[in-house]
């Protein structure tokens, strides 16, 4: 017998009828979910502009890229940046459009200054974003460099885990992460550090659409 | 390693002795214990939330194979290779023939329970493949050696200066074990390194949901979204017991892991796979393997002790136990440590090997309290004493000894008699009211054990000289 029918087989002469719960709902009702949003994630250690409309972010970004001195910015081609031309936006930084330009992406998010991306959507009640895999959307390009700049339009915005779960559609991509800050350990002595693995520095542009 | 009753007192009194291990699991446990009932008590109706919790767990248990079934369906839909293992050996084995068949030399892992279970790296080390924890704390005791002493904070046990010392005899480089920010970059160079060279990446899994067969991996570090991005082949090991059957069911569960365990209201990455990267992905890996392990979990299904197989592992009972805050994790003999521990070792590695952990307790039930899915810890080490009895695994002269003090103790004037004899044979070894025991006798030599008194309380009782005391007439 293999270990599956041994395993499966093992737990069936122990099954029993069983009511599962009716699923659990939020009970957040967040007034303001940006406002809830900036404070969670800003608590903790995340970053959050304030945009009045798409242009207004697409300024931010461009102060932000020069305030850090960028070179090399890899970009996921995705909503709300898929319709813009990156490169004819800013042409100051050096490229590189997930599932568009050529090359090796890995090797150029290991030497790239920052990791621009989009969302899914956003959780107010933990200051969360939610990125995922999928045709131009690399993983790589918010993990491997040390700043994640997210832009995030406000229409996303859901209450919390439990909200955005119930709202579920479909099958989902190979992968999701849900970002709530920047990479941190306590694990030395139980001092917070910030920037272990993934990103030292996770800022969210949130703007009105 | 083993803990029975002698082995874990050993231990547990050389922890005690050690004044910076004191230290530091006081600050750690204080602060995770203050930091989960502060997360908490945020939540709207968060003791509903609970006993919600309770129910989907139960309602899991109690149809595991088919939720199971389903979770093995869909993963294998979206691409994921799904492998069943009886126990740990086969677990090993069925991991290293994915490494082998790859011709992989390098492996990367974020931390995981249940390869720390069944000693994953070992095997792996032995068949000439290099498994690079990346965990930051389970960095730091791979490179010491040392077993985890906490399941979420794995390296409490060691100051920054001992830290400093492995990282520059591992990397060559000065650090200052002052400068815990340039520690943690230096750890970040050097295991980014590793990330990009491993030709595969292993990790754990905090939850298999059966409805989209997704796995679902919870840090902060980010480590495990490097493990399982970035090369080309990812393997999880997961206990058959870490299934949601919905999302509704994984949003409640993570709802409460993080601010049990650390006090986060979520960890910083929650990390959801489902299956290898899509053709039309610019990047992630281009395998998925899950690796669903046994290893005596199933056998306790439909027993009194199903209820430890609730368990999210969130580490907020270790936190609340008086033992294990004054013990540590090592005195625990296996990965797993505090009162979770104390049940789940004998129950799967066997009751004489760890026939001391389901004493390591003071049945004050601070850990059912703290508990997420309130599982009931005290009741089932109080079973696994009576299995102790049961199946004989003490030691004769012990079990002869409690023996002799029920019958004692339920014969008054037996008791009295022999209170009277034991009175005069401790006459050489009493100073004041303690008793100067010979080393073998009283292992905690910070510890006097009190010698009798010189009159017992039915005595004194009697007389009436309390009543006078008191101010009686």
């Amino acid at each position: 017998m293999s270990a599956r029918d041994q395993i499966l087989n093992q737990l069936r002469s122990n099954e029993r009828p069983a009511e599962h719960p009716e699923p659990w709902r939020s009970r957040r009702n967040f007034p303001d979910l940006a406002e809830r949003f900036t404070q969670t994630l800003t608590a903790g250690k995340g970053e959050v502009i304030r945009a009045a409309s798409f242009e207004a972010a697409l300024n931010e970004i461009d102060t932000i890229l020069h305030e850090l001195q960028a070179k090399r910015v890899v970009v996921n081609d995705t909503a709300p940046l898929d319709g813009l031309d990156v490169t004819q936006q800013w042409p100051d930084f050096e490229w590189f459009v997930a599932g568009k330009s050529e090359g090796d992406i890995k090797s150029f998010c290991a030497g790239a200054d920052v990791g621009l991306s989009g969302a899914d959507a956003a959780l107010a009640e933990t200051g969360s974003v939610v990125v995922s895999s999928g045709p131009g959307k690399s993983r790589l390009a918010t993990l491997l460099p040390p700043v994640h700049l997210a832009i995030v339009p406000t229409s996303i915005l859901t209450s919390d885990i439990l909200t955005w779960t119930a709202a579920r559609q479909g099958q989902p991509g190979a992968n999701r992460v849900l970002v709530s800050g920047p990479s941190k350990t306590a694990d030395i002595e139980q001092v917070l550090a910030i920037g272990v693995h993934g990103p030292k520095r996770f800022i969210v542009v949130l703007y009105d659409d | 390693m083993t803990a029975t009753m002698h082995e874990f007192r050993h231990s547990a009194f050389v922890a005690i002795e050690d004044i910076q291990l004191q230290s530091a699991l006081e600050g750690a446990t204080h602060k995770f214990g203050t930091g989960r009932t502060d997360a908490l008590a945020e939540v709207p109706e968060v003791e509903a939330m609970r006993d919600h919790f309770k129910k989907v767990r139960a309602a899991t248990l109690s149809q595991l194979a088919h939720h199971l079934e389903t979770f093995e369906k869909n993963a294998t839909a979206a691409g994921t290779q799904v492998h069943w293992a009886a126990t740990g050996d086969d677990a090993c084995r069925i991991v290293l023939d994915i490494a082998q068949k790859h011709g992989v030399k390098l492996v990367t892992k974020s931390k995981s329970m249940a390869t720390e279970e069944i000693h994953l790296n070992q095997v792996l080390s032995k068949a000439g493949i290099e498994p690079v924890e990346t965990d930051l704390g389970e960095w730091i005791i791979q490179l010491a050696g040392d077993p985890p002493s906490h399941i979420i904070a794995p390296a409490i046990h060691k100051t920054r200066h001992q830290i400093a010392e492995m990282f520059t005899k591992e990397t060559g480089q000065q650090v200052s074990a002052d400068d815990i920010p340039g520690l943690t970059e230096l750890a970040r160079q050097v295991l980014r390194q590793k990330f990009l060279a491993a030709g595969m990446g292993i990790s754990g899994g905090n939850i298999m949901v059966a409805e989209t067969g997704s796995l679902v991996l919870v840090m902060n570090e980010g480590n495990g979204r490097l493990v399982t991005s970035t090369p080309p082949v990812h393997v999880a090991v997961v206990g058959l017991e870490k299934l949601a059957p919905t999302w509704d069911d994984a949003a409640v569960w993570l709802s409460l892991l993080a601010r049990s365990s650390t006090g986060q209201a979520l960890t910083i990455y929650t990390n959801i796979i489902t299956g290898p990267a899509r053709p039309t992905d610019p990047d992630g890996p281009q395998e998925v393997h899950i690796v669903i392990l046994d290893n005596g979990r199933s056998k306790l299904i439909g027993t009194k002790y199903e209820e430890v197989l609730q368990c999210i592992r969130c580490g907020a009972c270790l936190n609340a136990c008086p033992v294990y805050r004054e013990a540590g994790g090592h005195a625990y003999g296996n990965p797993y440590s505090g009162p979770i521990g104390a049940v789940i070792a004998p129950l799967l590695f066997g009751l004489d090997k760890y026939s001391g952990l389901p004493h390591a307790s003071s049945l004050c039930g601070a850990c059912k309290d703290v508990c997420p899915a309130r599982i009931d810890l005290p009741r089932m080490l109080l079973e696994l004493r009576a299995d102790e009895v049961e199946q004989r695994v003490l030691p004769w002269w012990e079990s002869m000894s409690e023996r002799a003090a029920a019958f004692g103790l339920a014969n008054p004037g037996l008791f009295k008699y022999g209170t009277a004899v034991m009175r005069q044979l401790q006459r050489p070894l009493a100073k004041g009211d303690k008793l100067n025991l010979p080393g073998k006798l009283n292992p905690g030599q910070s510890r006097k054990t009190p010698a009798l008194a010189k009159r017992s309380f039915h005595d004194i009782w009697q007389s009436g000289e309390l009543d006078n005391k008191n101010g009686g007439e």
